[in-house]
């Protein structure tokens, strides 16, 4: 599990028994960032090492003795630990995390990591949120590797300075925190195309000066927003007006992000940058696979405008949101961010639902991925080139699983000679070209060519074997021609 | 960190040009612009009236990010003052979970003069100072007159 979250006592919970203490640190950050316990549970147990306080029975508490408990309740922080966005690491941890929580969370945790095969913990300290939209907002713009795409959210960023003057904050105190995001995006776009890998953003997001002038000038663009599209968000608010719940809980820089105060952010930052964000729920539910939710742009119809908009995602789960991957995406921040070189294959594990190319290669990584069966030469892979803290297997033996496809093949009879297979694909089959799809697929999973095995010793790949796979024909022909 | 200190720098100079009413700003020390010596006037319709009392403003090395401090280093009867050798202010905007970092010093200082003219007994450090200006003004007034007499006077 995600070290910070390991530390996490709600503080509240050892004064459980007292209905008489406000405790103003239930609304401390930190405290909407439930533990899971390894149980799935939210763990209770008094935070004694963090308090120091032996607690007298109730009735014989003076005022005083009431005081001072109200004093170091007020004062306590929970001690959490970790890096403010960590490494990219494999989502077999998050199905290990909850291996001992109940059903719900163990199949949902289960599935995940097939779908969703990296993910990036975001410190917990009340910033979770805007952290994390924040740091994928700059991933993905570096994941796109266009240059003039991030001088174009430059210039947009910049202009939008006129949002906070129309919304009254003061330039010179905003100008610092713009400044930061502004020279983020301008290095990045200048990094391009050489840097391929994370280094440069998760240094400026692990450092607290930068990372919290980011997120500052976020909340600010976002209270600005709200308070310029009033008519949007005053209908979610119940009691606040929007002026209000700026001030309350978008401006302060230790309250965690609302769902309106999300809403407000992609509203702003993101869906205006031609990008999209799904958010995925891990929570108690009903269901098989977690819930999702998608923020992208639509017509007044509600149908996407782009549904082809570079998306990022994120793992909620209640109180704290950490960043997640798609395998495709995860390739693609691996390989180098110039021009990709598509090949297409032909498809022949996919048949009916999706026409399989070859994932994007570039010509300065020697990362080769190629469908087995085909005629390709093999182009040997360098390990080094990959980041192996990175790429371990999002594959869990245990779950992949040898589903049937549905093939436009039918058997060939035996035509003697050499036959690459004893399936040949309907004539009029033609697979078209769709750029970046994912390799799902569990032959493609299985093989030697899905990198994602380099990490793992005792990895075996799916091998033809003359005996096992034709073994009755091959025999009679055997016995037949003896 | 450099960008704090630029905004503490710009602050500063906002602040020198054009104090809050009944304030005047200096550096504890030149060389450190983390800590500022603040001259308070007592407010004229309040007890503390007449009295000057010197304050402390720390910033944290990450401020703007978190909050500013504020403490009384001349000793004065008030429900939001703790009543010891700190003389810590309670101001609600300098919480962490309150604070902003769009906030402006000056702002804390207005609010904080503000608090003189009208204490808030019900967010008190103090508590029986707190009842007593619920329950009995006029008590409390001449304490904090007297007070003011005798320690707020130079």
């Amino acid at each position: 599990m995600s070290g910070q979250r390991q530390g996490f006592r709600p503080p509240g919970t050892v004064f459980a028994s007292s209905s008489t203490l406000p405790l103003a640190a239930a609304s401390r950050p930190g405290v909407g960032h439930p533990p899971f316990s390894a149980t799935g549970v939210f763990t209770s147990t008094a935070p004694q090492r963090h308090l120091n306080f032996r607690m007298p029975p109730l009735q014989t508490q003076t005022a005083e003795a009431l005081a001072t408990l109200q004093k170091l309740s007020n004062e306590y922080e929970p001690e959490i630990e970790g890096p403010l966005v960590g490494k990219r690491q494999s989502s077999q941890a998050i199905t290990a995390e909850y291996q001992n929580a109940d059903e719900i969370f163990v199949r949902k945790t289960a599935v995940l990591p097939q779908k969703y095969s990296h993910y990036r913990t975001v410190k917990g300290d009340g910033n979770c949120g805007w952290r994390a939209i924040a740091f994928s907002y700059f991933e993905t713009l570096h994941r796109i590797g266009d240059k003039g795409r991030i001088l174009e959210e430059l210039t947009r960023l910049k202009s939008l300075n006129n949002l906070l003057n129309q919304a009254g904050f003061a330039e010179h105190l905003y100008e610092d925190f713009v400044q930061e995001t502004l020279n983020l995006l301008s290095e990045i776009a200048y990094s391009l195309p050489t840097s391929s890998d994370d280094a440069g953003l998760l240094k400026a997001f692990n450092d607290p000066g930068i990372s919290s002038a980011i997120i500052t000038h976020f909340r600010l663009l976002t209270s600005a927003w709200m308070k310029t599209h009033v008519e949007a968000y005053q209908p979610f608010l119940l009691e606040d007006t929007v002026e209000q719940y700026c001030a309350s809980q978008i401006e302060p820089y230790q309250v965690e992000i609302e769902h309106i105060g999300m809403n407000a952010l992609i509203d702003a930052l993101i869906l205006p940058a031609g990008l999209a964000v799904e958010i995925l729920y891990l929570d108690r539910s009903v269901g098989v696979e977690v819930n999702s939710h998608k923020f992208e742009r639509m017509d007044a119809s509600g149908a996407p405008l782009n549904p082809d908009a570079p998306t990022f995602r994120l793992l909620y789960r209640p109180g704290h949101y950490d960043i997640l991957y798609k395998i495709e995406d995860v390739a693609a921040l691996m390989s180098s961010p110039t021009n990709l070189q598509v090949a297409y294959a032909t498809p022949v594990t996919y048949g009916t639902f999706q026409p399989v190319p070859v994932v994007p290669v570039s010509s300065d990584m020697s990362t080769y991925l190629e469908i087995p069966g085909m005629s390709t030469p093999f182009v040997p892979v360098t390990p080094s080139a990959m980041s192996p803290d990175t790429y371990t297997s999002p594959v869990s033996p245990a779950l992949s699983t040898f589903s049937t496809t549905t093939l436009p093949l039918r058997p060939v009879g035996d035509i003697g000679g050499f036959r690459p297979s004893k399936y040949e694909l309907e004539a009029e089959f033609h697979p078209s070209p769709m750029p970046n799809l994912p390799f799902q697929t569990p032959t493609f999973r299985n093989s030697h060519f899905n990198p994602a095995h380099f990490r793992n010793s005792d990895f075996q790949p799916e091998m033809w074997k003359p005996d096992t796979a034709d073994s009755g024909r091959g025999h009679k022909d055997d016995s037949s021609r003896h | 960190m450099a960008g704090g200190q630029k905004r503490i720098g710009k602050e500063l100079a906002e602040v020198t040009k054009d104090p809050p009413e009944g304030i005047t700003v200096s550096l504890v020390s030149e060389a450190d612009i983390y800590n500022w010596d603040i001259q308070l006037e007592g407010p004229e319709d309040s007890p503390y009236a007449g009295g000057t009392f010197k304050l402390l403003l720390a910033l944290p090395t990450d401020y703007p990010f978190k909050p500013p401090t504020l403490n009384f280093k001349t000793k004065v009867y008030h429900p939001n003052v703790s009543n010891d050798d700190k003389g810590s202010m309670c101001l609600g905007m300098l919480r962490s979970e309150e604070w902003k970092p769009s906030s402006k010093i000056s702002g804390v200082l207005r609010t904080a003069r503000n608090l003189l003219i009208e204490p808030n007994p019900d967010d008190a450090v103090e508590t029986q100072i707190a009842e007593q200006y619920k329950s009995s003004r006029k008590d409390f007034d001449k304490i904090a007159r007297d007070w003011t007499k005798k320690y707020a006077k130079a």
